[in-house]
């Protein structure tokens, strides 16, 4: 009809608006004399019968609508605004004029009412079409025919959304907004439209979720409810106006998730026994959506590690009493549990990165857990022995004897260390372990590779700072100059040429640095090694003046040509051992007394050692006396006397933790002084809040330490109480 | 742009006479430009324009080919923002173009209303301006052939109303 339209026809029609709006005096005489009178635009006729005529046409739409319902009532619905939108954009068009002169000067006198043409038309259509669709319940008919429809299209039924969409976006076209045509205006649609279809969304859903759980998994449920929270996002796309989608959301998000999250939280623990990672994530995606949802599913999940932790360190420990082949007490390999806690850990890291998208909160229940199971568990009676089994882990890999890894698989390795590491509380102590077994590796030349040495001291001081790795890095220093000083010492003995009999291998090490003591005992040297031990003495202090050196013969190594045997044999053996071997020399049979007068050495220690030279059958002991096997017999030429005493190694432990202690108390101490320089004056309370905070990252300190060393330095007038509170803290300069 | 075959539309004058012009010359005519959006091209059809003389249009279309490539005004525009309204100020060309006897003028100003030329209307009413300014009102009477129908009351009543005007 409208395409048709001729340039002629039209400007017929215009010219005919224009006409009659400029013509004077054909309007009424009444307009004549009013104010507005002679450049009066004769519209108000015009206008009027326009009105009057556009009315007559929706009431007679209306009254053919009465007799439609449901789809049929769309479809004309539909029909009709379509041809009448066309319309009144011709119209509008062709009484531009009127539009111009006679509404605009109207408006602008400031009467309510009048619109532009096309304008008018919207408002005839609501006012005469639109608004008489009430049905029962004060519903509009047209209304219900479209919540009929999405409910047949929610029930799986097909239905047209073009139409849908048609009638629904003349809901936001008759929003008319009285002040500004050009503004829109969605009080129609929210009012007609909006609010009955939320209404009635939430009935459906809640509905629809309640009878779906009674008969369903949860894990059943939980896909549905993703299928529906994703429709009714494309039902936004499809058919509605963009403003109902937040509403509309959050709607469904309750009905949908919030009123069944306690299924939801309840079933999560199965999923996390079953490891169903696809559950779990859709259970983390569902419930993310809602303000809260995941609050209980963080806290479950780090109670959840925690526990497997705990079982992981169970299923690596020794059952009580077992024994090993050999006839000793099964101990905790450090490389099995050390590996226990990173599969867990692992484990988990994967299920935070895949279902629960690396979520900060799961990420920090995660981590908290960790820390939980890494400090505490059945193999961990005390905090101070998760560090002492990952410094002897460390060990392990960085001995030359670990021969199952090449370079790339060790750096892996000691990466995954550095995560058990981050975990560790008292990180003092693996500290001061892993200084110990550093020591040993170094004076006894068993690291597989300086490489990896200093890479795990890089990686230690990356997470721990300079300070930390200090003495480490030192002890690695002291290694290189003293080569260099064994060097010079070798270049002296051979320029004065004196006869080297003995291949001397002297290590100098600075004693701050290193966690070595010597043995309280004293030592006869025997006169065999006499000579290279005082030309060597005399070096160090020609080229160290002022530096005292003390001998270490507990940790020193020394090898034995035998001449006594038919057969040559190499006894490898702790200096301790040498000096009782040199006694025999002289000697085929000595007794126990002679040998303790001739070495010198303490009791405590020689026993251990005779005996060791006894069960390796280079000596024979018959009661007080001692014979020296002259039928010795060992299928190896180089044979290894020099083994760890029992006892030494529990002392070790022992003597670590001591040592750990007593760097504590100092620490305690410092920490104390420097905050208190600082402020001058503390309350009690907040100064031990700031020195658990400060000494935290080093180690979980404890509060009645605290006070102790308070205590300490108030008796060694660092501190005084405050004369007036005994509250209060003064530092003394 | 420039390659392309320039459009052409057909308008016919109320004495039946057909002009063949540039599309781009009768869309200054808003009217003309919004029907033809509206309706489409409908090649060789007249425009019939039964409001215009064919000596106006003319006149006008001399007016709009001069006119042709500057800006159309927003179809909008409200005539505060409009600052080419606000002054008397005529361009050359167009005080040139508008020189033209009396009757003319004002169907050229009635053709532009009708065919929605918004700067024609302009220039038109402002020549009508320029022609009134500094006159009497009798001066006035005289310029437009107009014949008094004010009373001596309703004349001495609007002089009152307009005495802050006077000097």
């Amino acid at each position: 009809m409208h395409y048709g339209m001729s340039y002629s026809y039209y400007i017929l029609l215009f010219t005919t608006v224009y006409d009659f709006c400029t013509q004077p005096g054909k309007a009424g005489a009444s307009s004549f004399s009013t104010t507005r009178g002679g450049a009066s635009l004769q519209g108000a006729d015009l206008y009027r019968s326009l009105h009057n005529w556009l009315s007559e046409h929706c009431k007679d739409m209306r009254e053919e609508s009465e007799k439609l319902s449901d789809l049929d009532l769309l479809k004309y619905y539909a029909t009709q605004w379509d041809r009448f939108t066309t319309g009144a954009r011709y119209v509008n068009k062709l009484f531009n004029y009127l539009n111009k002169h006679w509404v605009k000067r109207e408006k602008d006198e400031g009467r309510k009412e009048v619109y532009t043409v096309y304008t008018l038309a919207l408002v005839a259509w609501k006012q005469n079409f639109f608004k008489h669709f009430t049905g029962p319940g004060g519903m509009s008919r047209l209304t219900q025919a479209i919540l009929r429809q999405i409910e047949q299209q929610r029930n799986g039924e097909a239905i047209d959304s073009g139409l849908l969409k048609k009638v629904i976006d003349s809901y936001v076209s008759l929003g008319l907004d009285e002040a500004d045509a050009q503004r829109q205006n969605l009080d129609v649609y929210r009012e007609y439209f909006q609010i009955p279809f939320l209404t009635t969304t939430e009935q459906y859903y809640n509905a629809e979720s309640s009878a779906f759980v009674g008969s369903n998994s949860v894990s059943d449920y939980m896909k549905k409810a993703e299928v529906r929270l994703q429709e009714e996002a494309d039902r936004v796309n499809l058919y509605l106006h963009d403003s109902t989608r937040a509403d509309l959301k959050t709607k469904c998000e309750a009905a949908l998730i919030g009123d069944h999250q306690e299924l939801m939280w309840g079933e999560f623990q199965s999923l996390l026994d079953t490891d169903r990672r696809d559950d779990l994530a859709r259970m983390y995606s569902l419930l993310s959506r809602i303000l809260g949802g995941l609050d209980p599913l963080r806290v479950k999940f780090g109670e959840h590690v925690k526990k497997a932790g705990q079982a992981a360190v169970e299923k690596v420990l020794p059952a009580p009493g077992a024994v090993s082949e050999t006839g000793k007490a099964e101990t905790l390999d450090p490389k099995a549990y050390i590996e226990a806690l990173l599969e867990v850990h692992s484990k988990f890291t994967e299920v935070v990165e895949g279902p629960f998208r690396a979520e900060m909160g799961f990420n920090k229940s995660l981590d908290q857990a960790c820390r939980d199971f890494c400090n505490a568990n059945a193999a961990c009676t005390t905090s101070t022995r998760s560090p002492e089994l990952l410094a002897s882990y460390c060990d392990q890999l960085l001995r030359k004897s670990n021969k199952d890894l090449d370079a790339e698989s060790l750096e892996a390795a000691l990466n995954q260390t550095m995560i058990i590491f981050k975990f560790i509380d008292d990180k003092d102590v693996f500290q001061k372990f892993y200084q110990k077994k550093l020591a040993q590796r170094l004076v006894g030349s068993l690291s597989a590779s300086d490489d990896s040495e200093s890479s795990m001291i890089t990686k230690l001081k990356e997470v721990s700072g300079f300070d930390y790795t200090n003495k480490l890095q030192r002890m690695f220093t002291d290694v290189n100059l003293s080569r260099d000083l064994s060097e010079r010492f070798k270049e002296k003995e051979r320029t004065q040429s004196v006869s080297a009999d003995i291949d001397f291998q002297p290590l100098v090490l600075g004693t701050n640095f290193w966690p070595l003591a010597p043995q309280q005992t004293d030592f006869s040297i025997p006169r065999e090694i006499q000579a290279t031990y005082d030309r060597f003495t005399t070096f160090h202090n020609e080229v160290h003046q002022g530096r005292k050196l003390t001998w270490l013969w507990h940790v020193s190594k020394n090898e034995l040509r035998t001449t006594y045997l038919s057969q040559k044999y190499i006894f490898m053996t702790s200096s301790y051992q040498m000096a009782i071997l040199t006694q025999f020399n002289e000697n085929d049979t000595l007794t126990y007394r002679e040998i303790l007068t001739g070495t010198k050495i303490s009791e405590n220690i020689l026993k251990p050692q005779l005996t060791l030279l006894v069960k390796a059958k280079v000596l024979l002991q018959e009661g007080e006396n001692y014979d020296l096997n002259l039928n010795f017999k060992s299928k190896k030429i180089r044979v290894q006397l020099n083994q760890a005493v029992r006892s030494e190694q529990k002392a070790e432990a022992k003597e670590v933790l001591q040592a750990v202690d007593e760097d504590r108390k100092f620490i305690y101490q410092a920490t104390i002084v420097r905050l208190m320089k600082g402020r001058k004056t503390m309350q009690h309370q907040a100064l031990i809040q700031d020195v658990t905070t400060q000494i935290s990252a080093k180690f979980t300190p404890k509060i009645p330490e605290i006070k102790k060393a308070i205590d300490y330095l108030i008796d060694k007038e660092y501190l005084e109480r405050a004369a007036d509170s005994n509250n209060t803290y003064n530092y003394l300069a | 742009m420039a390659d392309k075959p320039k459009q052409t539309v057909i308008l016919q004058t109320s004495d039946d006479e057909q002009f063949t012009v540039e599309k781009a010359v009768a869309e200054r005519s808003a009217m003309i430009k919004s029907m033809m959006e509206d309706l489409g091209d409908q090649e060789g059809m007249p425009i019939p324009l039964p409001n215009v003389s064919s000596s106006v249009l003319t006149k006008i279309l001399e007016y709009c080919d001069h006119h042709k490539n500057e800006p159309l005004p927003a179809p909008d525009a409200s005539d505060a923002d409009d600052s080419r309204r606000r002054t008397s100020e005529i361009g050359e060309w167009d005080a040139r173009w508008i020189q033209v006897d009396q009757e003319m003028l004002f169907e050229i100003i009635l053709a532009a209303n009708y065919l929605d030329i918004k700067p024609l209307l302009d220039v038109g009413c402002k020549t009508v301006a320029n022609m009134i300014k500094g006159k009497t009102p009798e001066e006035i009477r005289k310029l437009f052939n107009i014949t008094n129908d004010f009373t001596p009351e309703e004349e001495e009543q609007i002089r009152k109303e307009n005495e802050w005007a006077e000097e």
